[in-house]
Order: C-alpha cells, then structure tokens, then sequence
C-alpha cells in the first residue's frame, strides 16, 4: 500500500458525512449556520454605515416582491444546484472536484456553439443536442481528472483546480476568433435563434423547464448513489478505499466514472445559464458558480435533497441581493462574504455534529455496558 | 537581448512561487495542507497595497499583508487544528470569503475611484560589479529585495528543515505524529505555529503581486499563482531546493507568456500563453512517479486514536 492511500483511509471524512446523514437534526444545524452567516455579514455592512436589519429586510422584501422575482430565485437557483451536485457527487466517494467552474465554461462553449451552428434545427431537436453536447463537454473535461486520478494516481485537487484555468483559455479564445459574434465588437457570441431557448416555465419571468430538469437530475444523483450498485460502489469507495478494494470494486474505474458524471453536471448548468438564461455567451460571465457550487454542496452535505434546498436558498440570497445592490451604495461583494461567512459557520457546525454525535454514541456505549452487567 | 529581458522577468515572476511554495512545504511537512494558499495571497496582495498606499511606506506594506496573513491562517489553523476539520473543504471557504473580503474592504477604504489608485513598486536595487555581468547579471543582481530575500529563504529553510532539532520536529510531525507526542513535543502547536509562519510567508508572496510587481491591486491579481505555489511545493517533493528549481522553472513559463504577448508575437494565440504554467502544472503532476508525501498529510491528530 502507497503512502498516499494510507493518508485518505485516515482522514475519516466520508465516514463523517454519512454519520451526519443520521443526524437527526439535518435541517437545524444549516439554518443556524446560515443565521449566524448572515449576522456576520451584517456587521460588515456596519462598516459602510448601513443598518444590517433594513438591508436584510430589504433584500427579502425585494427577493418574494412579486412573481417575477420569487421565480427568478428558481432560475438563478437552477445552474447553482447544478454546480453543488458536481462537487457534492464526487464528495461522497471522497473525491474533490474543485474543477466544477472549467467544466460549466465548456458546458457553455458546447451549447453555445450547438446552439450557433445548427440554427436551423427545430427546437425539438436542437434543445436536446445542446443538453447533450454540453454534458458530454463537461463530462469529457472531468473524466480526465478522474483518469489521471486513476492512472497516474495523481492529486485530483490540483488537477481538476488546474483545469478550470485551462478551460478558461479555451472559452477565451473561442470567443475572441471563431465564436466572436458577427459585429466583431465585443468578445461574446451572437444571441442565439429563439429556437434553442428553453422554454419558460411561468409565463412573463426568466423561470424555464431548466429548474424542473435540475430536480430530476438532483433525483437522478440520489437514485444513483443509494439505489444502484454502481452507487453503493461509489460510497464504499468514499468510505474507505482499502476495504473497497478488498471486497473486489474497482476503484480506479469509478474515480473516472464520478468525475464524469461530475463534470456532466456542471456542464448542464452552462446549458442552463446560455440557453435558458442569457441566450449568449459573454466573456468572463458567472466567475464563481463553481466556488458556490462548492460552498451549497458543503452546507447541503453532499446530500442531492440538502444541494437543492441549499441552491433555492443561494438563489434567494442573489436575487435580494443584487437588487438591494443596485438600489443602494453597498457593493455587491457583499454577497460573497454572506457566502463565505455561512460556508464557515457550517464548517464550524460539523465540528459542533461530530462532537455531539461522539458523546452519544459514547453514551449509548455506557449504557449498553451497565445493561450487560 | 531579448533572452536577458526574459531571464530578468523570468527570476522575478519566480520571486513569489519561491516564498509561497516554501511556506507550503514547511506546512506540508507538519502534515497540514494550507489550501486557502490562494485566498492568503490574495489578502497578501490586498494588504501589501493598502498598507503602502496609506503609509507611503513599503516595509508597512508588507508588513500589513504579513499580518493579514497570519489572521486569515489563524482561522484556518484554529478550524483544521483545533477543531480538525476538512482541509480543503475549510480552505476552499476562506478562498470564497477572501475574495469577497478583499473587495469589499477595498471598497470600503478607498470607494469607488475614476482612476485605479497606484503606488511606486519596490524599487530594483543592482548589486555593484555583480549587476554588470552580461545576461545573468540583470537577471539575478539587480531585482528588488524580495527577490533577494527569497533566495536567501530558500537554502535557509532547507538548511533549518534538514539539518537542525527544529526541521527534525517539523518533519516527524508530518511522518509520525504519535511518535513527537509521546516525545512531549505538543502536536497541534507545532502544526499552528508552522502554518502561522507560513501564512505569513504566504501574505509577503501574495504582496509581491500588489507592490513588488505591479503597483495596484485588483481583484484578479492573483489568478490561480497561490495553486501554482502548492504544486511547486508537490513538483519539488518537499524540498525547498526542489522548489527553487521549480519555481525558477514556473516563473519562466510566466515571464515567457508576459514577453511574448508584449511583443507582437501571433503565432500562438495569447489565451495559450496565458495558460502555459497551468498546463505545465497539470502535466508535471502526471509525469512525476516517485513522491514522497507526507504520511499523515491532511489528516487531523487525534490523541490516541482507536
């Protein structure tokens, strides 16, 4: 046995997410965090000289004012629940796909450039190819992470953080040559034909049948890993490698696999932002979905229900958000520090769950013990 | 002439892989993996600047980005330490947060200006006689003081890691942490003063970026380098003089992509060039076969476990 596989079985982790599956109080403990999350930011915002009560007031009232904005927190909601399943599904085989933003860049390009060149398709069978190209794009981008995972036993941390910037490159150049739109101004794309725009979902909002196919693409990740062989292989590969191998699961086979899969779900969320949201691509659009993606993934703990519900809640936090920013002088960083403050307090409460957890089971230990006696 | 220019740039866009891929080794060896490298040195870079647009001083620039640092890996040594929780996920959060952070204090000092606010970057200082061989002599003898601290850095921590009581503890820490217990050595203070030091390390090489180079700072400034110094520290197996070479060998990937895009070259498009040292990076960590990783790296100390 190498080193470096002594180092994972260690550090425990996959063992720790199931145990806090169990957890009886699965939606108290992110709530807190989030609480406590946004107090934090509030004192930020002292130092502007706002009053953090009224901007919160404001955001909600801005985010559930009307239609239009209650359904934009699903839209907005939809590719991040997307870019959380790509990091929260490799997770649970204690896999670390940091690369989620590359593979929704290349997502993008494939559905863009689907999207451009076959125009004259019917909308029946454009949508479908540009769903598909752009999860094959992604998914291809994180299958080679996994392969060199698998071949090369290298670190899929580094591999997969390097790939974004080299996806980055080939979004760029794309669009400043061959995608460069026909006005040749700005480095973006032309507005695609209608016809490869999803359709809306609630009339009059930029709410489309993206959401409903990121339920079932949530779905899908759930049946996957807890009704399927192949899912069970997958968590016994997150929870202890060695004793996987053992019981004869080819590992290296389903580190390409996750990663594939992966990659194919952050791809889907370009899908959704080119074709249901923006209708173009734009250079240097979204920079973050990816570290949001891995910040709803940690606060839903890598369960598919927990990444949705997480997803609807960032939604709801951009939506408010940019609009008390563009209706006030507080910057709209603002929003990352509301996300990154909650991503450590929900750190902060795992370490709270694993204490808890242990003195339980230690008393359950006791108990079991006088009951023998 | 164009090889000299290149050298020059090449030796000084090495400057912070060398400081940064150090204090990751340093904290590597102690078996904890600083993840939010990238978020240091942005607040680094941050902090550099602000602290010399204010003073009007460079020492208070740096000092301030070493001290931004220090707290930003004060967190994350209490959270993975302490309270031993996952590296790269805590990591990854503070890399958000920092980011957030960094703009928005930005903003808060400084507004929102017509203009992007500067400073004079840390003057070159050529060593007489030295300064004046041809080539090399500009490359490596008339660079700004952070270059030459680097490289007085780099045989420093390898002599301090391989040959003194103190390396020897660091080391043992990251192999066989029981073994420094029941020495009486405490663990997770050595661990949370390592990643201290490197932290601060850390925020000087992030401020290289800021003041040393550039002389603005932005909020892209940064762009992915910090992950460059955590797989130098990887490509050069844990050793600062591994390191140094894979530094200088990054940092002449990053010059050569700066000369080339400035100088009318279009035979390769400029993105490619851009994304040179990433590639160099993905295809270094396949290639490499023989690593010698510390054994409990990443992987919190328990007192007595099982």
């Amino acid at each position: 046995m190498s080193k470096r596989d002594k180092q994972q079985d260690l550090s425990g982790a996959g063992e720790r997410i199931k145990a806090r599956d169990k957890c009886g109080y699965m939606l108290i403990w992110p709530l807190v965090s989030v609480t406590l999350g946004l107090a934090a930011s509030g004192l930020m915002m002292l130092l502007l000289g706002h009053n953090p009560f009224v901007v919160y007031l404001r955001l909600f009232t801005f985010a559930f004012r009307d239609t239009y904005n209650v359904a934009d927190i699903f839209a907005k909601a939809t590719p991040l629940i997307l870019t959380g399943l790509a990091f929260g599904f490799a997770f649970r085989a204690t896999l670390f796909n940091i690369g989620g933003q590359g593979q929704f860049y290349l997502g993008c390009v494939a559905a863009v450039f689907c999207a451009l060149k076959l125009n004259f398709l019917p909308a029946v069978l454009l949508l479908p190819i540009c769903l598909c190209s752009s999860m094959l794009a992604g998914g291809c981008w994180g299958a080679f992470v996994g392969y060199t995972k698998a071949r090369f036993n290298a670190s899929e941390f580094l591999i997969s953080m390097m790939s974004t910037y080299v996806a980055l490159a080939i979004m760029n150049f794309l669009l400043r040559s061959p995608l460069k739109e026909v006005k040749g101004e700005y480095p973006q794309t032309d507005v695609i034909g209608q016809n490869a725009w999803i359709p809306t979902l609630v009339p009059h909002t930029r709410l489309h049948w993206g959401f409903i196919i990121a339920l079932a693409v949530a779905f899908l990740a759930y049946f996957i890993l807890w009704k399927t062989t192949l899912g069970f292989r997958i968590r016994a590969v997150g929870m202890n490698r060695n004793a996987a191998r053992y019981a004869g699961i080819d590992e290296k086979r389903i580190f390409i696999l996750v990663f594939l899969l992966s990659g194919a779900f952050a791809g889907l969320a370009g899908f959704m932002e080119v074709n249901g949201i923006q209708h173009m691509l734009v250079q240097g659009f979204n920079p973050m979905i990816g570290a949001e993606g891995i910040g709803i993934a940690i606060l839903g703990n890598a369960h598919p229900l927990g990444i949705v519900l997480s997803g609807i809640l960032f939604g709801a936090l951009k939506v408010g958000g940019n609009l008390v920013v563009q209706t006030s002088t507080i910057p709209s960083s603002i929003i990352g520090i509301m996300e990154g403050f909650v991503m450590l307090f929900v750190i902060l409460s795992y370490f709270l769950q694993d204490k808890l957890m242990a003195r339980r089971s230690k008393k359950e230990i006791k108990a079991r013990g006088k009951g023998s006696q | 002439m164009i090889w000299a220019g290149l050298l020059a740039r090449a030796v000084q866009m090495s400057t912070p892989l060398m400081i940064g891929s150090l204090a990751e080794i340093y904290a590597e060896r102690t078996g904890v993996m600083i993840i939010a490298i990238e978020g240091i040195f942005l607040l680094g870079a941050w902090g550099g600047f602000v602290g010399a647009y204010l003073s009007g001083s460079m020492v208070i620039g740096i000092l301030l980005a070493m001290t931004v640092g220090v707290m930003a890996g004060t967190v994350y040594g209490i959270v993975t330490i302490r309270l031993k929780q996952h590296q790269i996920v805590t990591g990854t959060a503070i890399n958000i947060f920092a980011a957030g952070l960094a703009l928005y204090l930005y903003r808060v000092l400084f507004g929102v200006p017509l203009l992007p606010l500067t400073v004079e970057p840390l003057r070159s200082i050529p060593i007489p006689v030295l300064s004046g061989i041809p080539v090399i002599g500009k490359a490596f003898f008339d660079q700004n003081i952070l270059t030459y601290l680097a490289f007085l850095l780099m045989p420093a921590g390898f002599w301090l890691l391989f040959r003194t009581p103190l390396g020897l503890t660091i080391r043992s820490t990251g192999e066989n942490p029981e073994a420094v217990d029941s020495a009486g050595i405490n663990v997770e203070k050595v661990r949370f003063l390592t990643v201290l030091f490197a932290s601060a390390l850390d925020g000087m090489a992030g401020a290289f970026y800021s003041i040393g180079f550039l002389g603005l700072y932005t909020n892209d400034i940064i762009g992915g380098r910090g992950w460059i110094a955590f797989a130098i520290c990887f490509l050069g197996n844990w050793n600062p003089l591994g390191a140094l070479l894979g530094a200088l060998v990054f940092g002449f990937a990053d010059a050569a992509s700066i000369v080339i895009q400035t100088s009318g070259f279009r035979l390769i498009p400029n993105e490619f060039l851009i994304a040179i040292p990433y590639i160099l990076t993905i295809v270094a960590t396949i290639a490499r076969k023989q690593f010698n990783v510390p054994a409990v790296l990443g992987v919190p100390y328990v007192k007595e476990r099982k």
